[in-house]
């Protein structure tokens, strides 16, 4: 179970300046107020535009920083007071999903079961499971370097699971995958959150209605970093009193814009 | 201390794969150094070769029969000089100094004239202006036995002349004479460390960051400290294995020594080699972590590359203090990374014994800049994935 309860978040961010002036500082509020509530066993979309504070609240949640205010807990353990048992207990691929080209998949995958304490064999035997579950079972053994995006990011999703973890965080999962292997990875995710796949408790952020619609039993909707609706797909249809997921998204996520 | 092993195991075969990196990096590295070695041992064969001939290239000598027969009593043969000498030192194609003898030598030396010579040679032809030393000495020679015969002959004691006896007394062991040429060696270790550390350094900063796989690396359960540990030991492991090969591969090349008395006086065996490479573990400790560190807020291998030129060209300069700096090594020297490897390794190439206290200085300062530095880099790391 993940509870993000009223993160905020702000950078500073330089301006462009002069050739010879220096840029001046700027705060950037990426996120003000996300609020979500996932539980095991279900599928929660982070629903929002390109720069509503998606990314950043999931890299929160990984712990790669601090919110300035708000609350992270991962099945009780509170991210900024124990991030690494918190780590333990999720499995995250984030935004950046880099491979190492000289390993082939394998040993990328196995890598990461060593770091979250798995013997070799059973990192090993974990591989071959995923492997089977995420249909990449001929590219196992081939080094990185030449793998289409796909299979980039398949090996990544595998090494984000590699230790079973009871939560499952994936940034925009679906990104510059052709349809046959976004099916697959849906697949794949139905099956993670099954009583027969582990009941597992999914985060997933996306810019693409169609997914949420697909997938997701309980969507937040993002917007300018505040968390502006949540429920189930049908209930936001419900809420926002339109018949299309897209039309309810943008009158949820901008209503100032549908107004004028 | 495990999850280190475990990233430690992982950086190292993922840099040991990278053979196309790793072998431009061994052909500088191996090769270089015994290149150079061979050919300063072909030059100095030459000037040996020269010295044993006892050979004087003279223009105009056959104006000067007092001075030829007392050249050729010295057992020296006289070779007369091509006519365009002049031009031929200049191009560096004439490797001797030339002795000019005037028209008038002999008519002037009768008359107690004192005729003049000339030795004419080319400062910037180096092999040619080596070569004056032995003619002026021969030259001397010559004066001193005449004004001895003059002097005899008005009943002077020769002895008068000389008030003085000088002998020449040379202080140098056989090993210290031999480490002038092997001067350089030290110098292209310390090199052969920091290329082994150079690529592996930033490949796993500044390249992990670059890849995209620094961010899911730090969403693993293990400590900072521990993944920054592992990656220097892998970097600092490189740095040694290619600066073990390096001083490897000195021994060779002295097989190839073309002077047969260098080969003599230079040793280099299996203890020098030992020596040398446990006198660079500091020196790779600590330079391995600076270059992490400094790496580490590069966002891409060039940025890295970039910054890490200062300390390329820093420590690579380092041998070049004590050369410029002939009067005596400095305390200070023990302290200054690379200058401090020199120091010791030129003096286990003149076979002097290694006391602690001229070791402790780099061992302390290369392992305390280590731990500054990866306290530094495990303390980036978040910094710079989270920007």
């Amino acid at each position: 179970m993940i509870d993000i309860q009223d993160v905020h978040k702000q950078f500073t961010a330089q301006t462009g300046g002069g050739l010879f002036k220096r840029g001046t500082k700027r705060v950037v509020h990426a996120v003000q107020g996300v609020s979500l509530r996932a539980e095991n066993g279900r599928i929660t979309g982070l629903l929002g535009a390109n720069g509503a504070g998606k990314t950043t609240t999931l890299r929160m949640l990984g712990g790669l920083f601090p919110p300035d205010a708000g609350h992270i807990a991962v099945d009780g353990l509170v991210v900024t007071d124990a991030p690494l048992k918190a780590l333990a207990r999720m499995g995250i691929l984030g935004d950046a999903h880099g491979l190492y080209p000289r390993l082939s998949a394998r040993e990328n995958i196995v890598y990461y079961g060593r770091l979250q304490g798995m013997t070799p064999d059973a990192a090993n035997a974990r591989a071959e499971e995923l492997a089977r579950l995420l249909e990449m079972r001929a590219i196992l053994d081939r080094r990185a370097d030449g793998f289409s995006q796909g299979e980039r990011m398949k090996t990544a999703l595998a090494r984000a699971l590699v230790h079973d973890p009871a939560n499952i965080v994936l940034d925009e999962p679906t990104n510059g995958l052709d349809v046959l292997a976004t099916r697959a990875l849906r697949e794949a995710l139905r099956w993670l959150r099954s009583p027969a796949g582990g009941g597992k408790c999914i985060v997933f952020s996306t810019h693409i209605m169609q997914e949420v619609e697909q997938l997701c039993d309980e969507v937040v909707v993002v917007s300018h970093g505040r968390s502006v609706a949540h429920g189930s797909v049908p209930g936001l249809l419900e809420q926002a009193g339109e018949s299309r997921f897209e039309d309810a998204f943008v009158k949820l996520a901008f209503p100032e814009e549908v107004a004028a | 201390m495990k999850q280190a092993l475990i990233v430690f195991a992982k950086e190292l075969s993922d840099a040991l794969r990278d053979r196309r990196t790793l072998l431009r990096l061994l052909v500088p590295a191996l090769l270089m150094g015994p290149l150079l070695l061979t050919a300063l041992s072909g030059l100095i064969a030459s000037m040996e070769e020269r010295a044993d001939r006892r050979e004087l290239m003279a223009a105009g000598m056959e104006h000067a029969p007092t001075l030829a027969n007392f050249i050729e009593r010295q057992t020296y043969t006289v070779k007369p000089a091509p006519a365009d000498y002049e031009a031929r030192l200049r191009a560096t194609r004439l490797l001797e100094p030339v002795l000019v003898v005037p028209k008038d030598f002999e008519a002037k030396l009768l008359t107690g004239e004192a005729p003049t010579v000339e030795i004419v040679s080319d400062s910037a032809n180096q092999r040619a202006a080596a070569g004056t030393g032995s003619i002026v000495r021969l030259l001397n020679g010559f004066n001193r036995e005449r004004s001895t015969l003059n002097l005899a002959m008005r009943g002077v004691s020769t002895q008068l002349l000389e008030p003085v006896d000088i002998e020449e007394r040379d202080l140098a062991s056989v090993q210290a004479r031999a480490s002038r040429l092997s001067n350089i060696i030290p110098m292209f270790i310390i090199m052969a460390v920091l290329y082994g550390a150079l690529t592996a350094a930033l490949d796993s900063t500044a390249g992990e960051r670059e890849r995209g796989s620094l961010e899911p690396l730090l969403m693993n359960p293990a400590p900072h400290g521990a993944i920054v540990a592992g990656k220097w030991g892998a970097v600092a492991l490189l740095g040694m294995a290619v600066a073990l090969l390096s001083s490897l591969s000195f021994v060779p090349a002295q097989w190839l020594l073309r002077s047969d008395s260098l080969q003599a006086m230079f040793q280099f065996g299996p203890g020098e080699v030992l020596a040398f490479w446990l006198l660079q573990i500091p020196l790779a400790a600590g330079l391995s972590a600076l270059l992490m560190a400094l790496a580490i807020r590069s966002k891409t291998f060039k940025e890295a590359q970039a910054g890490s030129t200062l300390v390329v060209t820093a420590v690579s300069l380092m041998p070049m203090v004590s050369l410029l700096n002939p009067g005596g090594d400095a305390p200070w020297y023990l302290w200054v990374p690379g200058l401090a490897q020199n120091t010791l390794m030129l003096a286990v190439l003149k076979g002097e014994a290694l006391h602690w206290s001229q070791v402790l200085p780099g061992i302390v300062v290369g392992f305390a800049l280590a731990a500054v530095a990866l306290a530094y880099v495990a303390r980036s790391m978040r910094a710079a994935v989270a920007r």
